[in-house]
């Protein structure tokens, strides 16, 4: 299987002001959020972040979608360079997270439209594959409504259509299914799980184990931003689920203080 | 393929032109505000000077004959009174009732007509005019007195005469200024000043809002991770943003300079006829380009301060400042004489578009200080595109919360 996506011992760390220093107990004027983290995903599977809340997973996502630059350290994504070649991986990725948003002005027709010529998609091909998405996604009847008008389930629909306008190999999704409905939220996974039999490389983060233990192939846990575990689902789910080898883990790393 | 820069550019005229609520306070509203404003204050400030239409009651002790032609018109109501009276008058004037009360001396006929220029350290007759200073009809009608009289005791001792117009119709012809050159003076005084203020308060409504208000809103990110290069962003942004100010600016032109002669109507005698029509193409042209430069270059400065907030509030603190810099810069104007001509007075920012508004104003423009104004503007946008992209760049900046 073709390795797409490699991570490369990336680090980051961030300033701290004196009220969060407080807030941390720490008297360190800087936090790592992500400390020397490497992990691959293979082409065709569903790659899943696991970590509890600060962990460093959407600090890891937002690296690789070039948001943000690593400290040290550096990933490929399908060959380019996030460091580098920042605008070349941002052609090559979709990436939904909650940090993005739609301006509420406009309608998800204008959207998908706008977001198209930005990743400069032919005008035929945009026309099918809007009409493709929003049919899937029941965005159709609300194309000619405004944003702001739309229910949440909706946005979070549109954002994941306009995402991916440009059909890329490697889709990055932050908490895909957070303040989703269940059936928005089985509408999201099912259409991971079709990218994937479409050959697409999906990378998820989140902390709900059923979503991983549902559509993931490898799992890599996170803990204070370091990588503890990264292997295939099977081979860690052996002998207990996934829960218990997560709070397994964690009280090692841990201790008692849950 | 489509260029990025104009997808954006076109995203947000979209935006802009689709919101018909947006385009109605910021394009027909500043202008429409502007005319009404200047009308009705030019209305106001008519009705107050003129006091054509009321009428005065006056009391007169000792009506001299000399003096009856000039109390002679409707609007006086003289009323012949004796000097015992004068007191329960001047009651009446401090009840408002009564206007004024002239107390001429008895013999003032007399010493009118025996006056030689000779006889000078003897002691002049004194006219007595009571009158209610806090009673506008009062005062108006004290000072009416007064110039009435004045203008007796100057044609009975008249030495020599300034300015005396002979001529049938009354025609100013010691004034050798034109309208044409008097227009051209008050807007050369008024209008950089107004253009200046009106431009960078439109650039501010709407840069703060595109820039501060899509990284508040969280939109701006969606932006930043599609493969458009930053600069392409930037640009389109700060075309668009110049296209709608320059637009919000025309508007509020067009409502000073339509209500100009409306607000200078009752300074027609002192200034001649005001009127926009001495300009020519060429002239017009040059400060189109003046402001369309100025106001990129605003938009360029007022992003760079959006772009450090974090909010729309914070941008909105930032840029006052910058305004105040403007204001300072442009009230120099209204002082000012004329235009400076030396070439680098041009390379100071904002002072050289005033200065270059002046010299257009005043029919003085000079091609090569223009130039070098619209050159200066450009390059220092040019500069803050670059110090923007590098912004767009910083992740601190961009996401630092």
């Amino acid at each position: 299987m073709k390795e797409i996506l490699k991570v490369e011992s990336i680090s980051k760390t961030f300033k701290l002001s004196s009220k969060q220093q407080k807030v941390e107990k720490s008297n360190s004027k800087t936090k790592t959020a992500v400390d020397n983290l490497s992990f691959s995903a293979y082409e065709g599977e569903i790659f899943g972040l696991l970590g509890p809340n600060g962990a460093g997973k959407t600090t890891t996502l937002r690296m690789l979608a070039t948001l943000i630059k690593p400290d040290s350290g550096d990933a490929f994504i399908d060959g380019s360079s996030i460091v580098k070649n920042p605008d070349e991986v941002r052609g090559k990725i979709g990436f939904l997270t909650s940090e993005l948003k739609l301006e509420d002005f406009f309608t998800p027709d204008f959207l998908f439209d706008f977001f198209s010529d930005l990743h400069k998609v032919p005008d035929e091909v945009r026309i099918q594959r809007k009409e493709e998405l929003f049919s899937k996604f029941g965005i159709d009847k609300f194309s000619q409504v405004k944003v702001a008008n739309l229910s949440t389930g909706m946005k979070q629909k549109v954002s994941l259509a306009v995402s991916i306008v440009h059909d890329p190999n490697i889709i990055i999704f932050d908490e895909p299914t957070n303040g989703l409905d269940v059936i928005t939220a089985k509408v999201v996974t099912d259409f991971l799980e079709e990218l994937k039999q479409r050959g697409k490389t999906v990378i998820v983060s989140t902390h709900i184990f059923s979503l991983i233990e549902k559509i993931c192939d490898r799992v890599g846990i996170i803990i204070d931003g370091k990588m503890i575990v990264c292997d295939d689902l099977k081979t860690i789910t052996s002998e207990k689920n996934l829960e218990d080898v997560f709070f397994d883990i964690y009280r090692e790393r841990k201790g008692d203080e849950i | 393929m489509k260029n990025a820069a104009f997808v954006v550019f076109k995203k947000e005229l979209t935006r802009f032109f689709s919101d018909k609520r947006l385009l109605f306070t910021t394009v027909i509203l500043p202008g429409l505000i502007i005319f009404l404003m200047y009308t009705v204050m030019g209305e106001a400030m008519n009705t107050s000077f003129n006091t054509d239409d009321s009428t005065f009651d006056i009391a007169v002790v000792n009506m001299p004959d000399i003096l009856e032609n000039s109390f002679e018109s409707e609007r006086y109501n003289i009323t012949d009174i004796n000097t015992d009276d004068i007191n329960s008058i001047r009651d009446k004037i401090s009840n408002k009732d009564y206007q004024l009360c002239i107390v001429f001396p008895e013999d003032f006929n007399e010493s009118l007509l025996t006056y030689t220029t000779i006889e000078k350290d003897r002691t002049v007759p004194n006219v007595e005019i009571y009158y209610n200073s806090s009673d506008i009809q009062s005062s108006n009608a004290y000072s009416e007195a007064v110039s009435i009289l004045s203008s007796v005791e100057e044609t009975v001792s008249n030495v020599f005469d300034v300015n005396r117009l002979d001529s049938p119709d009354n025609e100013n012809i010691y004034d050798v200024a034109s309208d044409e050159e008097a227009s051209g003076l008050l807007f050369a005084m008024i209008l950089p000043m107004i253009l200046m203020v009106m431009m960078y308060s439109s650039c501010v409504s709407f840069s703060v809002e595109s820039i501060a208000g899509e990284k508040e809103r969280g939109t701006i990110a969606s932006l930043l991770i599609t493969p458009t290069p930053r600069n392409q962003i930037i640009i389109g942004k700060v075309l668009a943003l110049s296209v709608m100010a320059l637009l919000s600016g025309i508007s509020s032109f067009l409502g000073t300079i339509l209500s100009m002669p409306m607000l200078m109507g009752n300074m027609e005698d002192a200034v001649g006829g005001i009127s926009a029509e001495y300009y020519v193409f060429s002239d017009y042209l040059w400060l189109i380009l003046i402001i369309l430069t100025t106001i990129i270059l605003f938009v360029t400065l007022i992003s760079i301060l959006s772009t450090f907030a974090k909010t729309v509030k914070e941008a909105s603190s930032l840029v006052m400042p910058l305004m105040i810099v403007v204001m300072l810069v442009s009230f120099g104007s209204m002082y000012g004489t004329e235009a400076k001509s030396e070439l680098y007075w041009y390379a100071i920012p904002v002072y050289n578009a005033v200065q270059s508004m002046v010299g257009i104003f005043s029919f003085n423009a000079s091609p090569v200080n223009i130039g070098v104004t619209i050159l200066v503007n450009l390059l220092l946008s040019s500069v803050g595109l670059l110090v923007l992209t590098k912004m767009f760049n910083n992740e601190n900046i961009m996401f630092g919360k």
